[in-house]
């Protein structure tokens, strides 16, 4: 479990953890101080909403792979090359939706958001792979 | 083991594009709340409309905003979340007949008489949401619809139902049916959004004209002001579109942002409802009775129609003087849906850039005048007088925390009646006392000064002004010009002189403190007993507010009366005349008119008064 990819993907997934709970708090913040500058900017929330949960889950799934990953991907080549699928994924995504949020149109998020389906599909290669390896072992 | 591992393998490579594939078939075949307002009874999507539903993905802040105002819910449909009225079953009268206001389940009815019987009255629609709600029934005739409006509102603050008889500036009347008017032709225009009458112009057998009435939206929806936007939404479904929009390429056309219109265009937007208006010409009367107003946001207004004025015709078969007397003699409007007209007389917009955005918001501040709280004080003037804003009191005369020092109260008196409320003019100008005795109308100076006549307010505005101020040389209502110009125009004035004092006697601002507001109980307590019952309402309210400040025992007997009793009044105010005479307020040094030094009643001046009073009806077109 000390291999290479494996430890890159651990420091990802708490890294994530380690930036988006404070988020978290960050937003509970926001709400009790009532700032018109989050609350009143119905896309900022949700796109800043959507950064907390993503890098939460996703900063907790690199560090269940590390767990799982070497007797799900027996092969080192598959899962150093799955690792990575699933940490640009994972890093990707919750930062477009949080740069989504900063300095949003009122409809739309800023252009930053166009990072986020290319993280989710950087992760859905990492899903795939992973289930076909699973299924292959 | 090959073949049934590759399928397992394809089965898994289905797993993804699964959920996406169900979101694909519920969009396609799932409930379209678009499509379901659209489907509605009474709603359209003609004229390029598309409804505030299909705005609000873009402009999710601004349709939450909108959606907190009056204009959002000025036309509702009828159901329990809507309806402000207590249909609890009670009886309401007015001259001599009642009518029963109750529900069924989530339902609303009038039972009202009906010659020698009774009908029941289904609510289907509810105009009006803040000061007060009506309410409209459905009729159905042999081709189209009508809808009609039923004859008792109800008051929010008061919490109580009014007959539309004794709301106008009318006197009491009998006739139930008098206010009865058409949503169709009437009320369809200003209080929803994309009208479209559908006057077919045949008579039903049952006499009434054939409407088939539709609007895009009911209230005051993002279409009435920004335009029609299926244009502009069609254009903006495309993400790449509103990237290029976002990065300064712009779609000029697709939609009106009033921000950016010139102060013309703008309070002419406004105007399209602010500012009453005859259609152009007959052609365009056609339309606007068929397919609705022709005028779109950003267009010339005076293209389209002809804001009432003070010296605009009355249509055929209308009384003479129908707009006359919706204005003051020197053409300032009197009553409210008049902005337009007055913001356009002004210097502040005639030869500055004054518009209706620079006090007013759409989209923010207080949704009661929609209105930034800064804009309701001295901000809104001195932003752009900054000079004055340096000094105040030097300007005004007056002590600096005092009301005499508040633009808006010299500037923008309230002059302007609108149904049971008194209103603040938006004709922007420079009091002058000379000017407003012999223009009929109230002067800012003794709207305050409750106790002073226009000679003593012409004295003291050249005292503090300049020899520009002369004094007036007569009252146009033929009092003297010496006594207390409330007291003259309560009991002198023509309707809307009386009910505007009446109101303005009430104020908790007047420069008045309560010991000496003896003689201005006596004026309202005469007032009580006006021949209209929107001015006994004003009085009596204003006596109740005074009553707050210095108990002097009339709150009593004007709790138990109801004002819209006519038989009543005189008796009511005689009684309350007593007891002000009989009071304990002080007179010395109030110049008392009505009363006595001695605190008796001066019945011969009270008489001499109300002899002059005007008693022509104002019909106020609501």
């Amino acid at each position: 479990m000390n291999d290479d990819a494996t430890r890159k993907t651990l420091i990802v997934g708490w890294a994530l953890l380690a930036l988006f709970v404070p988020l978290g708090l960050t937003l509970e913040a926001l709400h009790a101080l009532k700032l018109p500058v989050y609350l009143d900017s119905a896309m900022r929330r949700e796109m800043w909403t959507l950064a907390h949960a993503h890098g939460n889950l996703l900063g907790i799934l690199c560090v269940a792979f590390v767990a799982v990953a070497k007797r799900t991907i027996p092969d080192d080549a598959a899962r150093a090359s799955i690792a990575r699928w699933l940490r640009w994924g994972a890093v990707t995504m919750p930062l477009g939706f949080f740069l989504g949020g900063v300095l949003n149109h009122e409809g739309d998020p800023s252009w930053a958001i166009a990072i986020v389906p290319l993280g989710g599909l950087f992760l859905l290669i990492a899903l795939v792979r992973t289930a076909l390896s699973a299924w292959r072992s | 083991m090959t073949g049934p591992v590759s399928t397992k393998r394809w089965l898994l490579l289905l797993l993804p594009p699964a959920i996406p594939s169900l979101v694909v078939v519920v969009l396609l075949f799932g409930h379209d709340p678009v499509e379901f307002r659209a489907a509605q009874p009474l709603i359209h999507r003609s004229d390029d409309f598309v409804g505030s539903e299909t705005c609000r993905p873009c402009h999710p802040d601004h349709h939450a905003s909108w959606k907190r105002t009056f204009h959002r819910t000025m036309t509702q449909r009828a159901n329990p979340e809507t309806v402000r009225g207590v249909f609890d079953g009670r009886e309401v009268r007015y001259e001599g007949q009642a009518a029963r206001v109750f529900r069924r389940g989530n339902r609303f009815f009038f039972d009202l008489p009906d010659g020698q019987g009774r009908r029941e009255a289904e609510v289907v629609l509810a105009v009006g949401s803040r000061r007060y709600q009506q309410y409209f029934e459905r009729n159905e005739h042999d081709a189209g619809f009508s809808l009609r409006r039923l004859p008792f509102l109800w008051h929010i603050a008061e919490q109580r139902w009014l007959h539309l008889n004794t709301v106008f500036l009318g006197p009491d009347d009998a006739d139930w049916e008098k206010a009865r008017a058409r949503w169709n032709d009437n009320c369809v225009f200003c209080h929803n959004t994309g009208p479209r009458p559908g006057e077919a112009f045949r008579v039903s057998s049952d006499g009434e004209r054939q409407f088939d009435s539709e609007v895009a939206e009911l209230g005051i929806a993002c279409e009435s002001c920004h335009g029609p936007g299926r244009e502009h939404a069609e254009l903006e479904r495309s993400p790449l579109e509103r990237y290029a929009a976002y990065a300064g390429r712009r779609h000029p056309g697709s939609i009106i942002n009033p921000e950016e219109l010139s102060p013309e265009r703008e309070i002419e937007l406004c105007g399209q409802c602010h500012g009453q208006r005859l259609p152009v010409d007959r052609a365009h009367l056609v339309k606007w009775l068929t397919t609705g107003p022709t005028y779109r946001s950003g267009e010339r207004l005076t293209d389209h129609v002809i804001p009432v004025t003070r010296t605009t015709p009355s249509p055929a078969g209308s009384a003479p003087d129908l707009f006359k007397l919706r204005f003051w003699a020197d053409g300032t409007p009197r009553l409210t849906a008049y902005e337009y007209q007055g913001i356009s007389m002004s210097a502040c917009h005639a030869k500055g850039t004054l518009k209706c955005s620079s006090c007013h918001s759409m989209h923010g501040g207080d949704p009661k005048g929609m209105i930034e709280p800064e804009m309701r004080g001295n901000e809104a003037c001195t932003s752009c007088h900054t000079g004055i804003a340096r000094d105040v009191s030097t300007h005004t005369g007056h002590p600096r925390a005092s009301s005499g020092s508040r633009c808006l109260e010299c500037h923008m008196p309230r002059i302007v009646y609108g149904i049971l409320e008194v209103h603040r003019s938006h004709h922007i100008e420079i009091p002058d006392p000379a000017r407003d005795a012999e223009a009929g109308r109230p002067n800012a100076c003794t709207l305050c000064h409750l106790d002073r006549s226009p000679l003593w307010a012409a004295q003291e505005s050249r005292r503090i002004w300049g020899d520009a101020y002369r004094d007036p040389l007569y009252r146009m209502d033929g009092a003297s010009l010496d006594l207390p110009d409330a007291t003259a125009s309560m009991l002198a004035g023509d309707a809307v002189q009386r009910v505007v004092y009446a109101s303005a006697a009430g104020r908790p601002d007047a420069a008045l403190a309560p010991a000496e507001k003896a003689e201005v109980r006596a004026a309202l307590a005469i007032t009580t007993g006006d021949g209209y019952p929107s001015i006994r309402w004003m009085a009596r309210r204003s006596l109740l507010a005074l009553e707050q400040e210095w108990d002097t025992g009339l709150s009593a007997p004007l709790a138990g009366w109801d004002h819209t009793q006519a038989s009543t009044r005189a008796d009511m105010a005689y009684d309350l005349l007593d007891r002000v005479a009989s009071s304990e307020l002080p007179l010395e040094g109030i110049h008392p008119v009505l009363l006595h030094p001695d605190g008796s009643i001066n019945m011969e001046r009270i008489l001499g008064l109300l002899d002059l009073q005007e008693d022509r009806v104002i019909d106020i077109g609501e």
